[in-house]
């Protein structure tokens, strides 16, 4: 049954679709026959041929209708339609390419730069994680309002991890690994410092990732004594195994140490933090350790939600409290959380892209209105155009179609130049974009064009198409039929409608364009304001070397402070050098920190920043000593325990770390006073008792834009030797040099000296703290300049925007002001009538603009820094800005106004 | 779209598909058979035809062929296919079955 009817139908469809002239020849062939037996029949009955041929066409009751009602009947009609207003458009567009390039430009650029924001967009807010059931995967984590008021922390300890993968119930697997550090690879070649992540057994199985050769971690290499074992990455076994499938069995030496190659992961394991090599982590099962040094991932069980998982983890995180929260860590709580894995990866970025997309939609906007403008502009000329349309049978909706196609084809045109204007604007974008926003790859190279981004462009094309062909396609289908075909010319009655709609839009566009400089303002205010902040320390002429000391012969802080001294009388012999010292953590970097209590005061506990540093670090930091005495070379392992507090900690501040009590010296004095930090919590964490002895400037630790936390300085030399074994494994030590010149100058000496020194340990991420200081801006930079490129752009578009409408203006009151000149009137009085009436527009423009940014503006206030985001500077300098832009617009046409002649006017027409 | 006032929507459809079961016709000749047979009591308008002819057309149920015609001009004649054919018996029952209910109703004898 179905077939038979296609059998007969689908040859006529085709039909109509592909031989479209020869199916309306035998329509016309067909009505004429019939008409011309009827007239034929008339004349034979005797009526004059003039009736019968009158009679015979009122019989059809209207033939071109008529005709059009067939051809409904086809059912391809639609198609036809719009494949034949398609090719009307086209031919349109062409015959007037000034407009079609102004219009394709402009959307152009408002396309390709939304194209550009969405792809990054993509890859960082939707893409899923590069894993197997992503959203399956938390990221467990702590909240502690000691540590972090207001947001969950991912730095969490070892009887924590112990506690969440005994959760079966909850967790199908939970994985526990460190921030990562160097490991120096020897043995074969060069030594190399490889980028090295401790990670529990179940790590791998938990991401997904596949080997290549071999297995990854047993449950027995993961405990405590286990055996040495490592798993490499494909890309490490390409690039220094030259792809040797014997390698798995083999003996490489790591960190000192010979390390047994047990697998090598597959391809396409991208795993944060990044990685060439993994170790097990070996946590003890029976740990008590506090610090805070891993992060901790767990996959759900099935039909397990993130909310049922928190609710099973809290008897646990009771019974945690009550065992661990004791001694110095009495009284701060420590809540288990979990937050979607996603969600922790992305938060940091999330406001400052979202700030980006809400600036290139409004640049978009803007470029709409004016492309909208333009076309109304057009439908005027095309008025009579139309009206002859309607009058040969086209519906309303026929003639709103045909509009509609036409700006459809524009803003695809738009779209399709948009594509590449974006790619080559997102490949500029990610060369400047921070290094720290996540999941873009290496050199933005998981940002592309994929399909996502395709139809993202494509669909944001046909709406800007049908938004820009709107309102010009529904005031050029209201015109009068009757009055315009009546009337001698088409510049009056529809004109006035028009220009009152173009101001509508010219308003809009003054006003977004304000929300955008007001925005792009604050930023850069936000950026001078941070770039003018004082640091507490001086950047300039200091050079930093990590070195991995992860090895055997460092293991005790003697054999460190060794090092630390033999490094020191090689380097601080160079010509040029003036100090060097070491540490484990920069300013602005990552901090380390721990709870004190101060001697006598039992009951409460201080969470501070700490930094453990040699004696010339104050010196290459040119951090300055306040009160008391500084470190010297007398202050080692032997003699008392000292430790140097900043003024933030003197004065009492606790700043980020939130204290359970207030911080009082007795005597109101610092100095004297023995603090011990992580008291109770045995080996490698609990410290020696230790003086104050001084108190130095504060340094910005955290970031410019933080004031300085709480802090306190402990000789390198001093540390208990679990300690220093610990942060062997952990962390790298960090070379600091202060030079009389370019430090890069001494970079070659200074690493030659230096790897003397330490028996031939290579060191990694050669940088300037100058470079430090602008990596730690990179990101305000970057919101700082891509919201000014965008307000630029929006600027300029918006000063286009007034002035096609003032010129259109003047234009169509040629002869009025022709009269006015005719009549006395002097050009400064036409120019300042011009002048007033392109103004009243962009001031009415700038207060809806200031209204909608006092709205809009405290969206970014995270964003911000030493300035509000209700700004009233900020908002009057815009607002200035952009009423002086929109002068200069009017200023064009109305000193064309006071060329007009007013002869030639008067005789037009 | 116009349709005839006076006949019963859906009804043209069933008259054209009768003239053409008995034979092969063009438009003309159809719009005077329509004449002839139904006395002139069943107006259909120039108008309305073609259209009708074409939705049948599109439907399957009649195709059409450029013949020669009683003049010897060319026309287009109609003619029934077999889903036409079925088409029409379907819509003849329903019709018979309608008319007589309505019918029966006017006939009722006024209590």
């Amino acid at each position: 049954m179905r077939f038979e009817h296609w059998f007969y139908t689908l040859p006529l469809r085709l039909r109509s679709l592909f031989r479209r002239q020869q199916v309306e020849q035998e329509l016309d062939d067909e009505l004429l026959y019939h008409l011309e037996r009827k007239i034929e029949e008339s004349i034979a009955r005797g009526v004059k041929p003039e009736d019968a041929r009158y009679a015979a066409l009122r019989a059809m009751d209207g033939l071109e209708q008529r005709k059009e009602e067939c051809r409904d009947m086809r059912r391809t009609n639609g198609i036809e339609n719009v494949i034949q207003d398609l090719r009307f458009g086209v031919r349109t567009l062409a015959k007037t390419p000034g407009f079609t390039t102004a219009v394709v430009l402009t959307l152009g650029l408002g396309i390709g730069a939304n194209t550009a924001i969405f792809s990054v967009v993509n890859a960082v807010l939707l893409q899923p994680l590069p894993y197997p059931d992503p959203d399956r995967i938390v990221q467990l984590m702590l909240s502690s309002p000691e540590w972090a008021p207001g947001k969950n922390v991912t730095a969490i300890n070892e009887p924590e991890f112990i506690i969440w993968r005994g959760e079966r119930q909850a967790f199908k697997e939970v994985a526990a690994y460190d921030s990562g550090t160097g490991v120096n690879l020897a043995g074969v070649g060069e030594p190399e410092q490889i980028k090295a992540l401790r990670v529990s057994a179940d790590y791998f199985r938990l991401f997904g990732a596949r080997v290549e050769i071999g297995r990854t971690f047993s449950a027995d290499e993961d405990r405590p004594g286990g055996r040495r074992t490592v798993v490499i990455s494909n890309g490490l076994w390409r690039r220094r195994f030259g792809g040797d499938r014997g390698l798995v069995g083999k003996t490489l030496i790591l960190g000192g140490e010979p390390t047994q190659v047990i697998g090598v992961l597959s391809t396409g394991f991208a795993p944060d933090p990044a990685a060439e090599i993994w170790l097990p982590l070996q946590v003890d099962p029976g740990s008590t350790k506090g610090g805070h040094y891993l992060r901790a991932v767990a996959r759900l069980q099935p039909g397990i939600t993130v909310e049922m998982a928190k609710a099973q983890m809290k008897p646990a995180n009771d019974q945690y409290v009550h065992d661990f929260m004791v001694g110095s860590r009495r009284g701060t709580t420590e809540g288990f959380t979990a937050e979607p894995m996603r969600d922790a990866v992305i938060s940091d970025v999330e406001r400052a892209l979202l700030l980006a997309v809400g600036a290139v939609g409004f640049v978009l906007l803007i470029a709409c209105a004016n492309v909208a403008n333009l076309l109304l502009a057009r439908s005027l000329g095309r008025t009579r155009e139309l009206a002859i349309r309607a009058a040969l049978g086209g519906t309303r909706r026929r003639i709103v179609a045909q509009l509609l196609i036409e700006s459809v084809v524009l803003a695809f045109a738009g779209g399709v130049l948009g594509l590449p204007l974006g790619y080559l604007g997102l490949r500029a974008l990610l060369a400047m974009s921070p290094g720290n926003i996540p999941r873009i790859g290496p050199h933005g190279s998981a940002v592309t064009l994929d399909w996502h981004v395709l139809a993202f462009a494509l669909l944001v094309s046909v709406c800007t198409g049908i938004i820009v062909g709107f309102l010009p396609a529904l005031t050029a289908a209201e015109t009068e039929l009757s009055t315009t075909l009546n009337e001698n010319t088409t510049r009056t009655g529809a004109s006035v409608r028009q220009i009152k709609s173009r101001s509508v839009l010219v308003i809009a566009e003054m006003a977004l364009t304000l929300v955008l400089l007001a925005g792009a303002v604050l930023l850069v205010r936000s950026l001078s304001a941070l770039a003018g902040v004082n640091p507490g320390f001086d950047a300039h002429n200091v050079l930093t070397l990590q070195m991995s000391i992860n090895d055997s012969r460092f293991r005790t802080t003697t054999a460190v402070a060794d090092l630390i001294a033999n490094a020191e009388r090689r380097v601080q012999n160079l010509p040029g050098v003036i100090a060097l010292a070491a540490t484990y953590s920069l300013p602005l970097e990552d901090q380390l920190g721990g709870p004190f209590v101060i001697e006598g005061q039992p009951d409460h506990s201080y969470p501070v920043d700490i930094s453990w540093v040699s004696e010339h670090y104050f010196e290459v930091f040119r951090i300055p000593l306040r009160r008391g005495r500084p470190f010297t070379n007398l202050d080692t392992s032997l003699a008392p325990p000292i430790v140097l507090i900043n003024e933030t900690l003197d004065q009492g501040f606790s700043r980020g770390s939130r204290w359970t009590a207030p911080l009082s010296w007795r005597n109101g004095n610092p100095l004297g006073e023995r603090i011990t930090f992580s008291k109770g919590e045995g080996p490698p964490f609990e410290d020696r008792t230790r003086e104050i002895i001084g108190v130095v400037g504060a340094v910005r630790n955290i970031a410019l834009g933080r004031e300085a936390n709480p802090m306190v300085y402990i000789p390198i030399g001093q540390l208990p030797d679990a300690l220093t074994n610990l942060n062997g494994h952990d962390l790298r030590l960090v070379w600091t040099v202060r030079t009389k010149m370019d430090p890069f100058s001494f970079r070659t000496a200074i690493e030659r000296e230096l790897r003397m020194a330490s028996g031939g340990l290579p060191v990694a991420e050669v940088r300037t703290m100058s470079q430090a200081m602008a990596n730690s801006m990179a990101r305000e930079h970057f919101n700082a300049m891509l919201l000014t490129v965008f307000a630029g752009l929006a600027l300029l578009l918006a000063a286009i925007g007034i002035y096609s409408v003032m010129a259109y203006a003047v234009q169509l009151r040629t002869k009025e002001i022709g009269i006015r000149i005719a009549l006395g009137a002097r050009p400064g009085d036409v120019s300042k009538m011009v002048v007033i009436e392109g103004m009243t527009l962009a001031f009415v423009g700038v207060g809806f603009g200031v209204l909608a940014a006092l709205v809009l503006t405290p969206l970014m206030r995270s964003l911000l820094y030493g300035v509000g985001p209700a700004d009233p500077g900020a908002l009057a300098l815009v607002a200035v800005v952009l009423s002086a832009v929109a002068l200069l617009a009017t200023y064009i046409p109305a000193h064309r106004a006071t060329l007009i002649d007013p002869i030639l006017t008067l005789r037009w027409e | 779209m116009s349709r005839p006032s006076d006949l019963v929507q859906g009804t043209l459809d069933l008259l054209l598909l009768k003239i053409l079961a008995l034979e092969s016709l063009n438009g003309w000749a159809i719009s005077q058979r329509l004449k002839q047979v139904s006395g002139d009591v069943l107006q259909v308008s120039d108008g309305s035809l073609y259209p009708a002819l074409h939705k049948l057309e599109q439907e399957g149920w009649i195709t059409a062929e450029w013949k020669p015609s009683e003049n010897n001009r060319r026309a287009k004649f109609y003619s029934l296919t077999r889903l036409g054919r079925k088409q029409f018996e379907k819509e003849a029952a329903s019709w018979t079955r309608i008319s007589q209910a309505i019918t029966q109703v006017v006939q009722l004898e006024e209590a």
